[in-house]
């Protein structure tokens, strides 16, 4: 199965997730997705993700001077996105319970 | 790859991904695009990941693939940018007729009947592909060569070389096998385009010759195309007189001794006046060595009724006629009636009837008594020539 259409739904989330862990970069949140397992997902849909969830108000973003290389734009939690997260985590268990169920298997939690 | 190279990579890269993120406003392309570069050269450098070590495309993909990526995942509109007043107001022709393409083609897959219609279409498109290959040559004909040498007949080795080149290049174009790099994408979404405009005026031209392929058929059944000589075979014979092919505007007719005749009638076997115009006096006619183009006038006969069959058929350049009231070409006041001139002021004299010397016994021949001067003249009817005799009917001079 294409997991590329899965993961359109869930990558808000998996993003939400990584960001939660520790506030990161673009780069750096790629790298530890890819680091999570999650490989099939575009450079540009993790960038583009947290752009829209900084324009929601789900995220903080705060710029840290580098002395060698560029300025690097750092994307953080805020509560709001913490209540987002909380949300589609718990809908997300839901509905890979009920997938394991309906396929017969009972792996998930 | 080298450091600096890369960084050229990646400068470049970013250039054309913001180049590519169009109707967006300065400030949205700065906040989707700010870390790029800082971003790309990342992922280069990035020793884990699967496609370490490969060019920038190959790894991002094209720069536009990745700005479309980018835009979706920042949930802005995609294709659709937002029109400004410009385009309200002169929607972009090419924008207009894809997004109405679009939504037909929505439509049309909704219906139950689509799918197996569609399926018998694509079955169809190698049809097209080969009918665009011909459309593209005629059109490049009427261009290079002008419209007259259209036709359904593909004529000529260097003509079907270059079909066979065409039909090659749609049919692969077709199958996705080439043109379809970015630099060379253009050309055949062009031709496509002038096939589709094409058609309808392409094949206007044909239909238009219709008939004329049967001529093709006749041309070819009489062995034109394998070098030899066209005959054109006429359902129905041209009206008038016809000598060596062409048709004669005027008769001239001498006596047994050579001496022209004024005046003659001239009947075919049944009793059908013989004429060699039809036009009653509305056209012109060169004559050899006439400086201007005349019109002939009717003889009248005993109960006035205007004659045609009267030769040698008089006349007067075409300059000295006027119209009138019923815009019927009169000859001006003044002006008479004259024989044009004549072939020859005496033909040669005949030796006798029935007895020409040199002649063999040819039944068929000798029975109308060919008379052996030049001007020998075949009727529509293809009668035996007029008898030379001195015939003088009930001849009328010529009304002015």
């Amino acid at each position: 199965m294409d997991t590329t259409q899965l993961l359109k739904g869930v990558l808000d989330l998996a993003v939400l997730a990584v960001v939660a862990d520790e506030d990161g970069y673009g780069y750096d949140v790629v790298r530890r997705l890819r680091n999570a397992g999650i490989e099939e997902v575009g450079d540009a849909s993790v960038y583009g993700t947290l752009r829209r969830l900084y324009s929601s108000g789900a995220l903080t973003s705060y710029v840290v001077p580098s002395d060698e290389g560029p300025h690097r734009k750092y994307y953080g939690i805020n509560a709001q996105g913490r209540a987002m997260l909380e949300a589609q985590r718990k809908d997300w268990q839901e509905f890979a319970g009920t997938m394991a169920r309906l396929l017969g298997t009972e792996t998930v939690r | 790859m080298s450091v600096l190279t890369e960084d050229q990579d990646v400068a470049a890269y970013a250039v054309a991904v913001r180049r590519s993120l169009v109707g967006l406003s300065q400030e949205q392309v700065d906040d989707l695009t700010d870390d790029l570069e800082a971003d790309l050269a990342d992922a280069l450098a990035d020793e884990r990941r699967a496609t370490h070590g490969q060019g920038l495309v190959a790894q991002f993909g094209t720069p536009e693939a990745y700005a479309a990526e980018l835009r979706a995942a920042a949930g802005l509109p995609t294709a659709d940018r937002p029109a400004s007043r410009w385009e309200r107001l002169f929607p972009d022709p090419v924008e207009q007729s894809q997004r109405m393409g679009r939504r037909m083609l929505g439509w049309l897959r909704s219906q139950a009947w689509w799918p197996s219609t569609e399926s018998f279409l694509v079955a169809l498109r190698p049809v097209w592909w080969v009918l665009r290959a011909w459309l593209v040559l005629q059109v490049a004909t009427a261009f290079v060569l002008g419209p007259q040498r259209m036709g359904l007949r593909v004529g000529g080795l260097a003509e079907w070389v270059v079909l066979g080149g065409l039909v090659v290049a749609s049919v692969q174009w077709g199958r996705g096998a080439w043109f379809q790099s970015r630099s060379t994408r253009w050309l055949p979404v062009l031709t496509n385009v002038v096939a589709v405009v094409a058609i309808l005026p392409v094949l206007a031209t044909m239909s238009s010759r219709a008939t004329q392929a049967e001529d093709v058929y006749r041309a070819w059944a009489s062995g034109a195309f394998n070098g030899g000589t066209q005959t054109v075979y006429e359902d129905r014979p041209v009206d008038g007189v016809v000598v060596d092919g062409i048709q004669v505007s005027n008769l001239f007719v001498y006596d047994a001794q050579g001496n022209p005749l004024q005046d003659v009638q001239v009947y075919d076997d049944r009793g059908r006046p013989v004429r060699t115009t039809f036009d009653n006096g509305y056209d012109q006619f060169w004559f050899p060595e006439s400086t201007e183009p005349w019109s002939f006038v009717p003889a009248a006969d005993a109960d006035g009724r205007s004659r045609w069959n009267v030769y040698p058929l008089r006349g007067a350049p075409t300059a000295q006629f006027e119209h009138d009231d019923d815009g019927s070409p009169v000859l001006q006041v003044g002006v008479s009636a004259s024989t044009p001139p004549w072939p020859f002021a005496k033909a040669p004299a005949l030796a006798g009837r029935g007895t020409v010397p040199a002649a063999p016994g040819d039944g068929a021949v000798s029975a109308s008594g060919e008379p052996s001067t030049g001007t020998s003249t075949g009727t529509s009817t293809g009668t035996s020539p007029t008898p030379s005799g001195a015939l003088s009917g009930p001849t009328a001079g010529p009304t002015p």
